[in-house]
């Protein structure tokens, strides 16, 4: 287990009160830089969440905030935040190794990412890169080259996937704020399994310049984080249009955070039906304590949510495969075997079929905005049951049993499918926790993110701070 | 030899029930390989990927299961004149 913690440390203290708190001199950047290196240090061995520690970076970069705030410059709303990235994002002088083999051979990066170079702009410091799963072609958190996520709740458990590293660093209390990235729910199942909040935006909405692709027409980034308010100050400082991602769209930044305290008051919120009705104890457990919360009584049926998420999943082995086929041809026995058959398998999909999936995808985009006419707020379970352990192959799904490293995402892949923002609330079950997604309409990240602050303010969606 | 495999590949699919398709039990007597065996090979050597004879099981269990997804798909009617987004517009 973790070791134990002195209750007066800042293992779990939000980013937001880290960063009024190096903006008013209670501790200078630099000092909470080395504290967060040396919490990394002591847990991570158990945790296995960073696969690169970026540390004369940070001190470098926490010694120049230290020096902007002694000659009374702005720091930024997250002024000396510690934050990780999942190791698909660029960072300068680094391989982005996409939890494989074989990219550890490329070149260093000449320049970050774009969300983190926004990050840094409001004052946050990178300390490291995170495990995840190979190309992000994953729902568990396992990687066979830097082994497999620990999850703080239960090491013997996944953290779930791809973003595997994000979730256990978070939960594991090793930094307040990390990126990931989000195809299919990896934003969402590890936030899930490891309960914390995660905030995957509209398609469009972040830039994904610098990261490395997994499905071009699904792909997403977003924040993971132990707060709403955190989840927004991170959204806030990444939004905006960038000309280098070709499917970011041009829209003005609009700033959520000073409209979290709306709450849920006024929203038509509904509860969805049919194939996301939960089929395990915990999954109604916890979309009855939030639907109860928030005094919904009704449910709502998304049409056509199971054939969406066959959409999606075969646009993703068909465009998983396309982007990896070069690599097939000439590097396959450096892939994860489980990675390797998915993605060779993927490349044999019939193209005519891959083109139906796209246009069956606009019809359900049509389809799913005559719905938000009727409800601003729709939920639904984040994942299919509790982390399972680490190997296990198969899960209970009602009455199927069902293969874990295809399925975690059953409930999240309708819905990522056209790009709805999603934000994934944590209900502390015990003995573990399992998220509940918030979904709102297209470019309302702000709906979302008010009814997980409400839920939060309530009590009901937290994330449990794993027994010591 | 088309024609018997566009046949096979519509009656092995499985009824909508989530779960993976089973194996289709016609198979070749003298190779002992079925559709989606041969369908493995075939295109691995089309697209000019070397197999490990140990990979091809996996493999069409994988592509078994893309097949099923991609059923979904293809049955659900769209008129001609509806088309996909070029760029992908949430």
């Amino acid at each position: 287990m973790l070791d134990a913690l002195a209750p007066d440390d800042r293992t779990w203290t939000k980013a937001s009160h880290l960063a009024a708190e190096v903006t008013a001199g209670g501790i200078s950047a630099l000092e909470l830089v080395e504290a967060t290196l040396v919490r990394i240090r002591a847990r991570d061995p158990l945790l296995n969440s960073f696969t690169a520690l970026t540390e004369e970076r940070a001190h470098n970069r926490a010694r120049a905030l230290d020096e902007a705030r002694a000659s009374g410059k702005p720091l930024g709303p997250l002024a000396g935040v510690p934050f990780a990235v999942k190791n698909l994002f660029d960072i300068a002088g680094l391989p982005t190794i996409a939890g494989s083999k074989i990219n550890r051979e490329k070149e260093p990066a000449p320049r970050d990412a774009a969300v983190i170079e926004r990050l840094e702009h409001a004052g946050a410091v990178l300390v490291g890169a995170l495990n995840m799963g190979e190309y992000a072609y994953d729902f568990t958190g396992e990687n066979i080259h830097d082994g497999p996520s620990h999850n703080p709740h239960d090491l013997k458990r996944m953290t779930g996937g791809s973003s595997g590293g994000c979730g256990g660093a978070v939960a594991g209390g090793l930094v307040p704020l990390a990126l990931g990235s989000d195809t299919n729910g990896s934003i969402r199942v590890p936030s899930s399994c490891c309960g914390i909040f995660g905030l995957k935006p509209t398609y469009g909405r972040l830039s994904r310049a610098r990261s490395f692709p997994f499905v071009a027409s699904l792909d997403h980034v977003g924040p993971m984080a132990r707060s709403v308010e955190d989840l927004a100050l991170a959204y806030d400082a990444m939004q905006g249009f960038d000309p280098d991602d070709p499917a970011c769209v041009n829209r003005a930044a609009q700033p959520v955070t000073p409209l979290l305290a709306r709450g849920a008051a006024g929203l038509r919120i509904a509860v969805a039906g049919g194939y996301f009705k939960g089929r395990s104890a915990e999954v109604v457990q916890a979309i009855d304590r939030v639907a109860v919360a928030l005094s919904v009584n009704r449910d709502i049926e998304i049409p056509q949510a199971e054939r969406a998420r066959s959409a999606a999943f075969l646009i993703t082995a068909s465009e998983g495969a396309s982007l990896h086929l070069d690599r097939l041809r000439h590097r396959a026995k450096d892939y994860d075997p489980a990675v390797r058959d998915r993605l060779i398998a993927g490349a044999m999909a019939p193209a005519s079929l891959v083109v139906k999936a796209h246009k069956f995808r606009r019809w359900y985009r049509d389809e799913m905005l005559k719905l938000f006419s009727d409800v601003d707020v729709i939920l639904a379970p984040a994942t299919p049951c509790t982390a399972p352990l680490i190997g296990q192959q198969t899960f209970k799904f009602g009455d199927q049993e069902l293969p874990v490293r295809a399925n975690l995402g059953i409930y999240t892949q309708p819905i990522s499918f056209i790009g709805l923002p999603v934000v994934a609330v944590p209900v502390p079950l015990s003995p573990l926790p399992l998220a509940i997604q918030i979904v709102a309409a297209p470019w309302r990240e702000d709906i979302a993110l008010r009814v997980a602050y409400a839920l939060e303010a309530n009590g009901v969606a937290t994330a449990p701070r794993p027994m010591m | 030899m088309r024609r018997k495999a566009i046949r096979t590949f519509k009656s092995s699919r499985t009824k909508r029930t989530g779960k993976s398709p089973s194996r289709p039990s016609a198979r070749s007597r003298s190779s002992g390989l079925d559709h989606i065996d041969m369908l493995v090979a075939t295109t691995a050597q089309a697209l000019g990927i070397s197999l490990d004879p140990s990979w091809r099981e996996a493999i069409a269990i994988n592509l078994r299961l893309i097949l099923h997804h991609a059923k979904l798909v293809d049955e659900f009617p769209l008129a001609d004149d509806f088309k996909p987004a070029p760029v992908f517009y949430a």
